[in-house]
């Protein structure tokens, strides 16, 4: 048995880094990569490494996966600001009028989560260079039922934003143009 | 497509690393493991030999990594900083939905784990394990405080204080023993005293290591908390 378990053990972790390889679904590579460090750690143990074996489970199989969850839930955000509803806490879903519905039908085509905030009052510019908002939400003052939406030049979602806003009439797409940086 | 690259690399790698080990038994020899096994407890009244090694006759290494991890804490919070006051920094959090099973368990196990980590942490010089392991898991307990409690705040420029606070003690407390024992990066108690009592600076540096390891990991974590805004 234990000629064969090392043998079996290190097939099993080719097996998983060929799926990890080929997975799609980020969160489930984010299990099998612990897995994966699980049976390494075992293979420290049974080669009498205990320490290591320690260091590797805390370290991969534990807090590694806690910041790619926190680092990839992060890319499947759209962060909107709502400056018409200031100093209320509101979700997306239970919100009334049709540019919460084009936001959450083009959240759902694109598979992303809509994260809406409205208790901001920084000037624009601070906003778009350093707090990753991807959208603001303004109402036009001439007629209240039209809506403008702003957008950061760099966005990769401003293409398709602005093919998805074609069957709405009462909203309008602007574009802040970024200063560049020199760092 | 690059996906398809991979796997060729991959059995690449893989067969390097097998033609890399194969040839090992060459410079294979029982000398320094004879020794470490006969001299390692005598030399250091550490039963653990990993710990003997990286905390006497390998000080010296062990100051730069922990002043490498010092210098990725820093410039991780260099990187996730922000001028203005932040309302609400944990706002992705809000809306991230973490399942109550998660949240029940975890407010079971977080003191066990606690506790786990602090014994490895104390008994580094007895069995295995020491202060970057223990320092591991303490972080990972304290980092899955911050999925139970969302609105948790923590001041990375208070925690980075820390860290250099910690730093320059073990720099010091690495370099008494060039008073008192003549010889730079080794225990400061001389050669001839107890064990027991010789074993309390590899205490007293695996408990300062573990804090800075638990503290650095966490600083790590809420400076890619707080990036995305």
């Amino acid at each position: 048995m234990n000629d064969f378990l090392p043998i079996f053990l290190q097939l099993f972790l080719v097996a998983i880094a060929i799926a990890i390889i080929f997975h799609r679904n980020q969160f489930s590579i984010i299990i099998l990569m612990s897995v994966f460090s699980l049976i390494v750690a075992t293979l420290y143990m049974l080669n009498q490494a205990p320490d290591v074996a320690i260091a590797e489970v805390a370290i991969n199989a534990a807090i590694i996966p806690l910041i790619y969850v926190i680092a990839i839930s992060r890319q499947r955000e759209l962060i909107v600001l709502d400056t018409l509803h200031h100093g209320q806490n509101l979700s997306i879903d239970s919100m009334q009028g049709e540019i919460y519905v084009f936001l959450r039908q083009f959240a759902k085509q694109h598979r992303l989560k809509i994260n809406l905030c409205c208790d901001l009052t920084i000037h624009e510019k601070t906003l778009f260079d350093d707090m990753n908002i991807d959208l603001i939400i303004y109402q036009n003052e001439d007629n209240p039922s039209h809506y403008i939406l702003k957008g950061k030049s760099s966005s990769v979602l401003l293409t398709s934003l602005q093919q998805a806003k074609a069957s709405y009439s009462n909203i309008a797409l602007e574009v802040f143009k970024e200063e560049v940086h020199y760092d | 497509m690059t996906k398809y690259f991979a796997l060729p690399f991959l059995i690449l790698i893989g067969f390097l690393f097998w033609y890399g080990t194969s040839n090992l038994i060459i410079i294979n020899t029982d000398i320094a493991r004879d020794y470490f096994l006969n001299q390692g407890y005598i030399d250091t009244a550490s039963r653990n030999i990993v710990t003997a090694i990286y905390l006497d006759y390998r000080l010296l290494d062990t100051l730069f990594e922990a002043g490498i991890l010092l210098i990725a804490v820093s410039g991780i919070s260099w990187i996730a900083q922000h001028e203005h006051t932040e309302h609400n920094p944990l706002f992705m959090l809000d809306k991230l939905k973490i399942p109550e099973l998660f949240v029940s368990i975890a407010r079971i196990i977080y003191p066990i784990m606690l506790l786990f980590g602090v014994y490895i942490i104390l008994n580094g010089h007895l069995a295995p394990g020491g202060g970057f392991q223990g320092g591991a898991v303490v972080a990972s307990s304290i980092l899955i405080l911050y999925y139970i409690d969302l609105n948790k705040k923590t001041s990375i420029n208070l925690i980075l204080n820390i860290e250099k606070i910690i730093y320059l003690a073990f720099l010091i407390i690495a370099f008494i023993s060039f008073f008192t024992r003549d010889s730079l990066f080794t225990n400061f108690f001389p050669l001839n005293q107890d064990p027991s009592i010789r074993s309390l600076f590899l205490i007293l540096l695996n408990v300062l290591i573990g804090t800075k390891v638990a503290i650095g990991l966490t600083a790590i974590f809420v400076g890619f908390l707080k990036e995305g805004r």
